[in-house]
Parts: structure tokens; C-alpha cells; sequence
């Protein structure tokens, strides 16, 4: 009777196992079609039933990218929009989240506490306006400084280096550092830094893919196509040459790429930054 | 007496100056371009402003032109369908995805993990224009998919449609997002202790009790985690309707938000004064929303505890 049973749970798991193995097929079919599409002809993809497997017509359809603007120049322009900012982002958090898990004591400590906290349920969405004509006043429409500087002050990776900080680096450590002579930040720089080194990367990745991301700030400050990250000149590929689907795909497919690569390097990292947000 | 405490508070002030310089990048940074561009923008709520001429005062008109306006109208009505239905069918399915795979999988979990969180690396951006070629009125998958089925070549024109467009946005929320709330209840499944399920088992209890009476409650913290955080992207949702429509709001705004009015009034009307209006008006919605969260929650607490 036992081992009935077993047997019954087993074969109930592995049904359950099998449909939602394909029910996550269904979910990167869009991906790996977008791959296959990207080295196929027009013809092909206009075909019934649709081509499942690569074709060889992934140089014509880059030539045809070319003919519109130069393939690598998103991911260029997103590269220099994405790496500064995050490393600047990464260090100025892990500064703050530094400040206020050390110096509970210190005037002001509360109020600026309160305040990163508060900025979490600021809605971007209100400084969109206003930023813009700030940035014109600056005379920084059209380049990526307004993408890169003010987007390094971010209250969610304040808050993150602090939740960090705090659950990692005992009290004590920073009395023994103060006892071998070492001041406030040089204790940061020499003494907490390489202890934080696996929160700094979570950070970094969870920033580096929502920069390559984002699309609206982008949207507003870039005018010029030559400087538009990925997500925009894709769109405005998508939107004049809609027609030539295969080229579109590679594009995407070439936008995707470095995304993907990062992630599968560093997937443990970001992983672990989407759950310790939601332990809070 | 009030001299020695600010004495006080100068000599601590000294002793932790390193607190001071540790906030300065981020204090600065903030305050240029967060702080000031905020309250910039609540001067230029109550002004009528086209960034060229002198802005001119007038009071609430940008409030109430804007609930006059019915294009508005339809933007918060747009914004409310598809946050609600995005909302409620990412959180029930990677509800549903996290237990099934919690419970049942015995072995790959790591693939499910990973393979339900890859949408999420592509930009809404991207995603929307992957969508719009498989929905393509004459020759995208969908119509020849429909062609092959019925006999005849369907010509279906998806994206113009305003029955199915704000369906197809939520459809792409939904394929972004589900992983990651399915990893956000992983986790929260990972602290529920196992020996109460044991005991409700051994006590002969259904799975689908155990599940609404054992885990949805258990799981209440992540649930709300998860509610919120899609409420709060939901307001603001700009992304997946512009690109998936080109920027127009589909046929008769169909499925033009409130972030996209936002962007319309400000960036081809040029009236900026109304966008600010506009964007007080996400915020008061934001502030409303985490308020009454937060409330539900305590309240949750405390009957929890009682």
C-alpha cells in the first residue's frame, strides 16, 4: 500500500514536473525565435509553417542593419552610459550605506535616514520635467552626461549598501580598526570595502542591466541617433524598417547579448540582490 | 545650558565628521538633481509654462484642465485596467509556478529559476518590439498561425485593435515579470518551517487546504512585497505601451497611461506646466496606495498576533 502510494506521488510529481518544463519552453519561444529569425531570409520568416531552425542569411541581414546605422553603436553608447554610471553608483552607496550603518550617533544620522527611506516611494516619474529643462539649462541635452551623474545617487542602493553593511561588518570590527589608527575613511576604503565585495557585485549587476534597460530618460535627453542606447535605436529601427523583420531580429538579438552574457556570469549575484530586497 | 549642548553637538559633530563626508556624494548628487527638479516641479504645477516664454501664474488650472480632459480620463482608466490585470495575473501565476515547483519539482529547480527570470533581462523596450513583429497584421505569426488553423489568411490587425491591445501590453508585464516574483516566494517558501506541513499531512489535511490555509497566509509578507512593487510600476508604466503602439497611444488612445499623457503633454505639447500637474497626480496615487499597504499590513500584524 505504501509503496503504492509512493509510486502514485511519483508519477504525479514527474506529470507536474513535464508540464511546467513546458510551460518555461513557452516562455523563452519568443527569445529563441527572435534567434532564429535573425539569421533568416524575409521569404523564410513570412513562411507557414515559420522556420524553427537557424538559416544562413545572418550577413545579409546585418548588412541591411548597416545600411541604416552602425551595428555596434547602440551597444557602444549604452556601454559608456551603463559602466560609469554603475560604478559610481555602486561607490556612493556603499559610502552612504557605510555613514549610516556606522554612525548611528552622529546629528543629522535620523533625518538622513528617514529621508533615503523616503526617496523609495518618490515616483521617478514626478523630476521627469523638471530634469529635462535642468538639463537644458546645463546644456547636457543630447550627450549622456544627464544618464550617467545624476542617476548615481540612488536611494534603493543606499538603502541595499545599508541593510549590507549592517548584517555583515560586526561593531567590533570597526573599534579594532579605530585602535590600529585607522580614521573613518580609510576604515571604509582598506577595511570594509573588501569584506562588502559580494554586495557591491549584486548591486552592480541589478544596475548594470536596468541602465542597459531603461528607455524613457533615454528617450527624453538623446535626440540625435548616433548617440542612442540600445532600447532606442531599436525602437526607431523597428519603426522604419519594420518591414524587414530579419534585421530587426538581429538587432535585437545583437542588443540582447551582452545582457545575457552578464547574466549568465554573475546570475548567482543577481539572484541573490532580487531576494534580499524582498526579505525586508 | 544651551550652549553646552551645542558644544556637544559640535564636539560629536567633529568626532564623526567621517559620517558627513561618507553622505556628501550621495547628499549633493541628490539634492541637485532630485530635490531641486521636485520642487521645481510643484512651482510649475500651478504655472503655464512652453520653456520659451516668462511662465505665467495660474493657480489650479493645470489640476482641473487635466480632469477635464477626456483623453486623461481614458488615461487613468487605461492605467488602472492594465496595472489591476497585469498586476493580478503576474502575482497568481508565479504564486502558482513558485509552490508547484517548491513542491513537486525534484530535481532542475535551478533551470525553472532561471529560465522564468530570462524575460525579465530584456528591456520592456526590446520585449515590445519582439511582440510587435509575432502579432505583425499581415504576415506576423499570430495571423499565419490563425491562416494555417482556419484555411483562409487572416489579416488581423492586433496592435491597431482597440479590444486587444491593452490585453497584449498586460501580456507583456506578465511575461517580464512572473519570474522574479516567482523567485521573491521561493524564497519567502524557503522560511516556512517544513515541520508544519509534515504535521498537517500526517493530520490528513488536502493539498489545497495546506495551500490556502497553510502557505497563502504564511506567505503573506512577500505577497504584499510583491503587490506593492507591481502597484508602484504599474502607475508609471510607460515603456511597453509606447513602443508596442509607436508612441501614439494605439487607435483612439486606447491604451495611452498616464505616464504616456505625461510624456505627450510635456515632450510634443510642450506644456509643461500641465505634465507637472499630471506628474502630482502619480504621486498623490503612489502616496494613497503606500499608505493604505501600509495600514493593511499593520492591521494584518496585529490580528496575526492576537
Amino acid at each position: 500500500m505504501r509503496k503504492l502510494l509512493a509510486n502514485r506521488e511519483r508519477r504525479i510529481n514527474l506529470a507536474i514536473t513535464i508540464a511546467l518544463f513546458l510551460l518555461s519552453l513557452l516562455f523563452v519561444l519568443p527569445l529563441y525565435w527572435t534567434s532564429v529569425f535573425a539569421t533568416r531570409s524575409l521569404q523564410d520568416v513570412f513562411s507557414f509553417p515559420p522556420p524553427f531552425w537557424y538559416g544562413d542569411n545572418i550577413v545579409r541581414n546585418y548588412q541591411n542593419i548597416a545600411n541604416v546605422f552602425p551595428p555596434f553603436r547602440p551597444i557602444i553608447n549604452s556601454l559608456i552610459v551603463a559602466v560609469p554610471k554603475t560604478i559610481g553608483l555602486v561607490l556612493v552607496s556603499a559610502l552612504a550605506g557605510y555613514g549610516l550603518s556606522r554612525y548611528g550617533r552622529a546629528p543629522g544620522h535620523r533625518f538622513l535616514l528617514a529621508m533615503t527611506f523616503a526617496t523609495l516611494f518618490f515616483p521617478p516619474t514626478l523630476a521627469l520635467i523638471p530634469f529635462f529643462l535642468q538639463m537644458s539649462a546645463f546644456g547636457w541635452l543630447n550627450t549622456f552626461w544627464p544618464l550617467i551623474i545624476p542617476a548615481m545617487a540612488s536611494g534603493f542602493g543606499v538603502v541595499w549598501m545599508y541593510t549590507y553593511i549592517g548584517s555583515t561588518i560586526p561593531k567590533e570590527l570597526y573599534e579594532a580598526a579605530e585602535m590600529d589608527g585607522a580614521k573613518g575613511l580609510s576604515t571604509f576604503f582598506f577595511v570594509v570595502l573588501p569584506i562588502i565585495r559580494p554586495g557591491l557585485a549584486a548591486l552592480a549587476v541589478w544596475t548594470l542591466i536596468s541602465t542597459w534597460n531603461d528607455f524613457q530618460l533615454p528617450l527624453v535627453v538623446l535626440a540625435e541617433g548616433s548617440r542612442f542606447t540600445v532600447p532606442l535605436a531599436l525602437t526607431m529601427l523597428s519603426t522604419t524598417h519594420y518591414s524587414d523583420m530579419p534585421a530587426v531580429m538581429l538587432a535585437t538579438l545583437m542588443g540582447l547579448v551582452p545582457v545575457f552574457v552578464l547574466f549568465a556570469l554573475l546570475s548567482r549575484q543577481f539572484i541573490a540582490g532580487l531576494t534580499s530586497g524582498a526579505v525586508k | 545650558m544651551a550652549l553646552g549642548r551645542t558644544g556637544k553637538t559640535l564636539r560629536q559633530m567633529r568626532r564623526d565628521n567621517a559620517f558627513y563626508l561618507a553622505m556628501a556624494p550621495f547628499v549633493v548628487i541628490f539634492l541637485i538633481f532630485s530635490v531641486f527638479p521636485v520642487l521645481f516641479s510643484f512651482y510649475l504645477g500651478f504655472n503655464q509654462w512652453d520653456g520659451f516664454s516668462e511662465p505665467r501664474f495660474v493657480g489650479f488650472e493645470n489640476y482641473l484642465r487635466a480632469l477635464n480632459d477626456p483623453v486623461f480620463q481614458k488615461a487613468i482608466w487605461n492605467t488602472i485596467y492594465l496595472w489591476f490585470w497585469s498586476s493580478v495575473v503576474t502575482v497568481t501565476l508565479a504564486l502558482g509556478l513558485a509552490v508547484l515547483v517548491n513542491e513537486y519539482v525534484a530535481f532542475g529547480k535551478n533551470w525553472f529559476r532561471m529560465v522564468f527570470l530570462l524575460p525579465l533581462l530584456v528591456a520592456p523596450a526590446i520585449a515590445a518590439i519582439i511582440l510587435r513583429v509575432f502579432f505583425t497584421s499581415s504576415g506576423g505569426l499570430v495571423n499565419l498561425f490563425i491562416g494555417s488553423i482556419t484555411g483562409t489568411p487572416s489579416y488581423f490587425d492586433w496592435l491597431g485593435s482597440q479590444e486587444w491591445i491593452k490585453p497584449l501590453v498586460a501580456l507583456l508585464v506578465v511575461w517580464r515579470w512572473t519570474g522574479w516574483y516567482m523567485i521573491i516566494f521561493m524564497a519567502g517558501l524557503q522560511s516556512i518551517p517544513r515541520d508544519i506541513y509534515e504535521a498537517a499531512r500526517i493530520d490528513g489535511v488536502g493539498r489545497w487546504a495546506i495551500f490556502s490555509r497553510i502557505t497563502v497566509p504564511l506567505l503573506m509578507p512577500s505577497i504584499a512585497f510583491a503587490v506593492i512593487t507591481a502597484t508602484l510600476g504599474g502607475l508609471q508604466m510607460f515603456d511597453e505601451p509606447y513602443v508596442l503602439t509607436q508612441g501614439l497611444g494605439g487607435t483612439n488612445n486606447s491604451t495611452t497611461t498616464i505616464g504616456m499623457y505625461l510624456y505627450a503633454t510635456a515632450f510634443t505639447q510642450f506644456n509643461f506646466g500641465l505634465g507637472s500637474a499630471v506628474s502630482w497626480y502619480i504621486f498623490a496615487a503612489v502616496v494613497v496606495l503606500t499608505l493604505s499597504y501600509r495600514f493593511l499590513n499593520q492591521r494584518m500584524r496585529e490580528g496575526a498576533g492576537a
